[in-house]
């Protein structure tokens, strides 16, 4: 298996008001191609810095991130922006939309920008409804972003990410803003896109979402105080017992 | 915790805040500089003409043996309470020289008085009344104040019938009968000895004295009925035709009180959508404020002290920058009008308040807003519930667009109430400019040449030398020859031609009870059917004869009736057969049919000579023939017909000039909301920005998409300005040329190329430019950003 993301020694530090706030300290980890990995720890621990760091989103203050085989310190911005359209994929806590396009357009807007789709539209918003279909939010292409439910909008947010068949797909608290069935839908479309091949990396609080997680990364001020591997997620009614082991495990790191 | 709450207001929204600053300071300029200048020209004419002494009548007349005509009549008229008479003596430019050489090129026939002998109270300078002048030394007024060619300290030399006398020029006199460009006869204040020693030579005395009466009456139509008795008078109007000659003045100062209104309503628009985002921004503190109490009126009294302090601001530094910029805008006026307005702290203070009482009054009005969004709002993301609203306008997947067109052009059509304070002011900008150069275009246009009473000729040559000649001879056919002589020279230089002139008579007309001297145009050599007519049919016989309105509705005459006038001695019958336009005389003007026996003699004065070649050369060829001709006639008065209108009208310039100035202040306003609009858009825009960051899109795509939507409302503003430029223009310079004399039938220059394309180019490309560099600040936005609705 390839690593598709290899973090050494990733520092990040906040100044404020001329203090330093060291939120992330030395972390070394790594995410093999076609892995699932939820990050958890408590709030302030530097989740969401992490995953913001790893893909690029933020600059990191000191250490190396390889993102498939590229590092991204050297990168430009605009080079940057490329591996994000074309390699990555983003899933936010909040349903962040262009609130001027419809859903469909929401959608396809990266594979419209994309250089690999240049001339083709029509084909792109083939694809952008078949995905939309596979999630089960087909009926809601021609809708603006503000007349359909949040599931639905998570929904379109990971036809979005998925839409360039990104090589990761990164997501910042995927179900935080939805009630427990909108969770599970979200939760499953994930499973499914990563059993596809798609390399997923997430940032939970909620034990039920990392349980269908193939690792999970424990952190707790700024440093990976473990790991737990849970294998990958298969079948549903093995679900209760992957949570049962993980909620004990995360008891023994202080959860 | 009031203020607090300001202070981290005003520093978190800099940007934003110094800008709406900067529009404040614009508005309080303007508005402090604009009132002032009017208060100062409007009051100040009136002012001036109350310390010079002007009467209700004046009129100028030549002496005719030694007598002028005017003194019998004023002494015995009834309706004459009080007169006073200046005797004067007439020169033309060619008399005054320096170092050998003429010393200013002017039309008009300059006037010369003698500091006794003068009945107006004349100013120099300083505003100090002239008592008194050194023997060899001048005061200049008229045409000659003016500093660019005339300097105090010069040496000049007045030339007269062989009678010559050097001057030193002391400074520049204040007249108020001269004062105004419009009129601008050369006026030369000298001392008693001097005056006497030119009035010693005869020929002067005969040919070139002349007396001006200062008269006061209690009956101003029964004193220009008598008034009819004197021939060949060189000028006669009432005071209110002489103020009105001091239109540009007010024109100008109009037309920067426009522009300070503009700015006022620019302002606005711009604070109006400031306060409208700031609310839309603020709208989770807004929720908060009210869900822990705060009432209605405490949260816009935030509001309302932040605009206010913006505002008492603006207005204190606009109010200092109104003072230099009041008197620069003044200094030309000043130069020429004795001011009375000693109240320029006063009046800008107080113009100075009303922008900060307008724009706290207008901003209570706009927080209107912060009533009806209420605490939940704080929760629902500033939706209250009530949604629905389709927003998109276009779709992409539809849609063959780059995407960058297609996301602005989305964004401008999905939201169009956030781009209209910009689309009004883009358009008021493009309209500004376009109506000013339109009107200036048109006041050097040859379209214009009817409107002075000409045929279209090749060449105009203006000689105020051969006029006079002709006016102070006795021999009938002296104007033939002189035209005879001008062709001669044509033809000895290869560019033959026929030659005339227009001539201008002062004739009684009588219709009715009404009686007045009118100036009548004539030419002998053309057909009063080749001139244009507002309403009714050219003049065809001799005793037919047309008149502007402004003379028909004096005389209380339409088309079709007849009117007496008295020519050589005779009363003679006339039809009035049409209406015409013209600038001549502000407008007040007669033709006489070219078989009317006038004689040439009793000419009050003349057009150009007009000249049209033989060959019918193109415009290239009369330009350079116009050229050899300056050279033939060692003059600089020789013109095509554009120039000739330029030159007559003499407002152009300062028309083009204002334009210029204007277009300037366009471009900064311009940009200054450019900059004000996009930086909101970003601050606003934030996450959205963040978003298509992290979706992969790079900083110069989003901020071609931003970039784009400016240009996508420059090409509306254009296209709303194309459409309302030429009904404008004729909705506000059709007055203006009113009152300068032409009621209708003229056609506007409009010039394509500069309307529809240079000045609409000009603001967009400054609009474009503007809204690129500060899109830059996109740059600055983190792909993470998203959460942050700061």
């Amino acid at each position: 298996m390839n690593k598709v993301i290899d973090v050494k020694d990733l520092c990040k530090t906040y100044v404020v008001n001329k203090k330093q706030n060291n939120v992330l300290r030395n972390v070394n980890f790594s995410v093999e191609e076609g892995e699932m990995v939820a990050i958890m720890g408590p709030s302030g621990s530097g989740k969401s810095t992490l995953l913001y760091t790893v893909s690029g989103m933020d600059k990191m203050t000191a250490g190396n991130v390889t993102f498939c085989g590229k590092e991204l310190e050297s990168l430009s911005d605009n080079e940057m922006a490329d591996v994000r359209l074309e390699d990555m994929g983003f899933i936010f806590q909040q349903m962040y939309m262009m609130k001027n396009l419809t859903i469909l357009d929401n959608i396809i807007l990266p594979a419209v920008k994309s250089k690999r789709n240049k001339g083709n539209r029509s084909a792109v918003e083939k694809k952008g409804r078949a995905l939309m279909k596979k999630l089960g939010i087909g009926e809601t292409a021609d809708n603006d972003i503000n007349e359909v439910s949040g599931g639905q909008l998570q929904r379109a947010c990971i036809c979005r990410s998925m839409i360039n068949d990104p090589k990761v797909i990164f997501a910042d608290e995927p179900t935080g803003a939805l009630n427990r069935t909108s969770s599970d839908e979200v939760m499953e479309e994930m499973v499914k896109l990563n059993n596809e091949g798609t390399t997923v990396m997430l940032v939970t609080h909620d034990a039920k979402v990392a349980a269908k997680c193939g690792r999970v990364l424990y952190i707790v001020d700024g440093n990976i105080r473990g790991e737990y591997k849970l294998g990958r997620f298969e079948r549903s009614e093995t679900l209760r017992d992957r949570e049962r082991q993980l909620n004990n495990w995360l008891m023994e790191m202080g959860w | 915790m009031f203020f607090r709450i300001l202070g981290k207001d005003l520093k978190r929204k800099r940007v934003m805040n110094v800008l709406l600053l900067l529009f404040v300071i614009l508005s309080a300029t303007f508005a402090s500089a604009s009132i002032n200048n009017m208060v100062s020209v409007y009051g100040g004419i009136d002012y001036f003409f109350d310390k010079a002494g002007m009467p209700d009548f004046i009129t100028l007349t030549m002496n005719s043996d030694g007598v002028n005509p005017t003194e019998d009549i004023v002494r015995n008229s009834v309706s004459v309470t009080s007169y006073q008479r200046e005797d004067l003596f007439f020169y033309n430019a060619k008399n005054l020289k320096k170092d050998g050489k003429v010393y200013v090129d002017f039309e008009n026939p300059g006037i010369v008085t003698s500091v006794s002998g003068a009945r107006l109270t004349y100013f120099n300078g300083d505003n100090e009344e002239i008592t008194e002048i050194s023997p060899g030394h001048v005061y200049l007024g008229g045409l000659l104040n003016d500093p660019e060619k005339v300097h105090p300290g010069d040496v000049i030399t007045l030339e007269l019938s062989g009678r010559s006398r050097e001057f030193i020029v002391d400074g520049y006199v204040k007249d108020a009968l001269f004062g105004s460009p419009f009129l601008g006869n050369p006026r030369m204040l000298m001392n008693d000895g001097d005056y006497d020693y030119f009035l010693s030579d005869e020929t002067i005395r005969s040919a070139s004295c002349g007396c001006a009466y200062y008269i006061n009456t209690d009956d101003g139509k029964a004193l220009k009925k008598e008034l009819t008795a004197v021939k060949n008078a060189l000028f006669g109007e009432s005071i209110s035709t002489i103020k009105i000659t001091y239109l540009l003045d007010m024109l100008t100062a109009v037309l920067m009180m426009v522009v300070g209104i503009c700015l006022i309503l620019i302002s606005f628009a711009m604070l109006s959508f400031t306060i409208k985002f700031t609310l839309n921004e603020d709208f989770r503190e807004i929720g908060v404020m009210k869900a822990v109490g705060l009432r209605n009126s405490s949260i816009r009294g935030l509001y309302l002290i932040k605009y206010l302090c913006i505002a008492c601001v603006g207005a204190v530094i606009g109010y200092a920058c109104s003072i230099p910029f009041a008197k620069l805008l003044l200094e030309s006026v000043s130069r020429r009008i004795l001011l009375g307005n000693d109240n320029y702290e006063l009046i800008g203070l107080i113009s100075a308040a009303a922008v900060v009482a307008v724009i706290v009054a207008f901003c209570y009005s706009c927080t209107k807003g912060i009533k009806k969004l209420s605490p939940v709002d704080a929760v629902r993301n500033g939706e209250t519930g009530e949604r629905f609203k389709k927003k998109s306008v276009l779709k992409l997947s539809k849609s063959r667009l780059p995407e960058n067109l297609f996301l602005a052009l989305n964004d401008v059509l999905s939201k169009p109430r956030q781009y209209v304070s910009m689309v009004v002011t883009f358009t008021m900008c493009i309209l500004l400019v376009t109506m000013l150069a339109n009107t200036s275009n048109t006041l050097m246009s040859e379209k214009l040449i009817f409107l002075f009473g000409t045929t279209e000729s090749d060449a105009y040559y203006n000689s105020t030398e051969k006029i006079m000649e002709t006016m102070g001879s006795d021999d009938p056919d002296i104007l033939d020859h002189i035209i005879e002589d001008i062709e001669k020279e044509l033809k000895d230089n290869g560019m033959p031609g026929k030659v005339h002139v227009e001539l201008m008579y002062t004739l009684p007309v009588e219709f009715g009870n009404e009686k007045m001297n009118v100036i009548m145009q004539q030419c002998k050599d053309t057909q009063a059917s080749e001139y244009k007519y507002i309403t009714g049919s050219a003049p065809m016989y001799a005793n037919e004869i047309a008149f502007t309105p402004q003379i028909i509705d004096e005389l209380g005459a339409r088309i079709g009736d007849r009117v007496l006038i008295e020519i050589n001695g005779e009363k003679r019958e006339f039809i009035i057969t049409a209406t015409m336009s013209s600038f001549n005389q502000v407008g007040k003007i007669g033709r006489l049919h070219e078989a009317v026996d006038v004689n040439v003699n009793d000419a009050s004065s003349a057009m150009a000579f007009q000249i049209d070649f033989d060959d019918d050369p193109d415009a290239e060829e009369i330009d350079a023939r116009i050229g050899r001709m300056k050279d033939i006639f060692d003059t600089d008065k020789i013109y095509n017909a554009a120039d000739f209108v330029n030159m007559s009208t003499g407002s152009a310039q300062t028309m083009s000039d204002a334009k210029d100035l204007v277009l300037l202040i366009a471009l900064i306003i311009a940009a200054l909301v450019t900059v004000l609009m996009e930086r909101s858009f970003i601050s606003k825009e934030t996450p959205e920005i963040a978003l298509m960051k992290a979706i992969g899109f790079k900083t110069r795509s989003i901020c071609a998409q931003h970039t784009l939507r400016f240009v996508v409302l420059t090409v509306i503003c254009t296209c709303i300005a194309s459409v309302l430029t030429v009904p404008l223009t004729r909705l506000i310079s059709d007055r203006v040329f009113a009152i300068m004399g032409a009621q209708s039938g003229f056609e506007y220059e409009i010039r394509p190329l500069e309307i529809f394309a240079i000045y609409p180019l000009a603001v967009a490309g400054v609009v474009i430019v503007s809204a690129l560099l500060t899109s830059l600040y996109i740059k600055s936005v983190r792909a993470d950003a998203m959460g942050n609705i700061e």
